[in-house]
């Protein structure tokens, strides 16, 4: 499988808009969308959580070239919190719950768009990282907290 | 891992900022075998702690997954 890129990023945003999915990009790849320069493997999703938006995604996700069971896609729209799919065109991670944010509502409402890609704040990235506790994530955090310094600094500028 | 030089780390905040979300992309996003995440198509998991817990249990532990 091929690493996940821009034209693959356009679409996943197209399809999800025309299914009209209520989601948030965040992790590692959101803050990239935010400009940070990092690595990473998966485009994690932050979802709201009903069944209507999972039946949403999924249709979205099968447009990509997801291959999902019923039993699978029976998974998704029911919102289990983490959802790790390694059967389409890129790896994604679906998160109906991520560690450290109360509501999708909340981290909508703090939401930045990036060229039509809606992306959690920073703030909110920052935050499920640290209730996660994982060392991969002790280990970039340092780093990710001076770049939403230096990210902050630049909003302010403009 | 990248530089743990504050100065070196805002020097590349600062490149980053002058490329374009195409080229930012372009250079963002990898794919290496992760031994064990990597070997299942399709993974569901009631709650993130479920998921937490799994991850510990199941992982090499180089991989950076388990909590601290």
């Amino acid at each position: 499988m091929r690493a996940f890129d821009y034209r693959q990023a356009e679409e996943i945003k197209d399809a999800l808009k025309r299914h009209g999915v209520r989601y948030l990009f965040i992790g590692k790849s959101g803050a990239m969308l935010l400009g940070f320069p990092d690595t990473t493997q998966a485009v994690e999703i932050f979802a709201d959580c009903d069944e209507e938006n999972g039946r949403a995604l999924v249709a979205a996700l099968l447009e990509l070239g997801f291959g999902l069971t019923s039993e699978e896609a029976a998974e998704i729209e029911r919102g289990k919190d983490f959802v790790q799919l390694k059967n389409g065109p890129f790896d994604v991670d679906l998160v109906f719950a991520p560690d450290g944010i109360e509501r999708f509502a909340d981290a909508w409402s703090r939401h930045i768009d990036v060229e039509g890609f809606p992306v959690c704040h920073l703030d909110d990235i920052i935050a499920s990282k640290e209730a996660a506790h994982r060392e991969k994530d002790r280990e970039s955090l340092p780093r990710l907290r001076a770049f939403r310094d230096y990210w902050k600094k630049q909003d302010q500028r403009r | 891992m990248a530089d743990s030089n504050p100065k070196v780390w805002l020097e590349e905040f600062e490149a980053a900022a002058r490329r374009p979300l195409e080229v930012r992309l372009r250079y963002a996003f990898i794919k290496t075998y992760k031994p064990v995440m990597d070997d299942a198509r399709f993974r569901s998991f009631d709650s993130m702690a479920d998921y937490r817990r799994w991850c510990e249990e199941n992982l090499p532990r180089w991989l950076g997954y388990a909590r601290v």
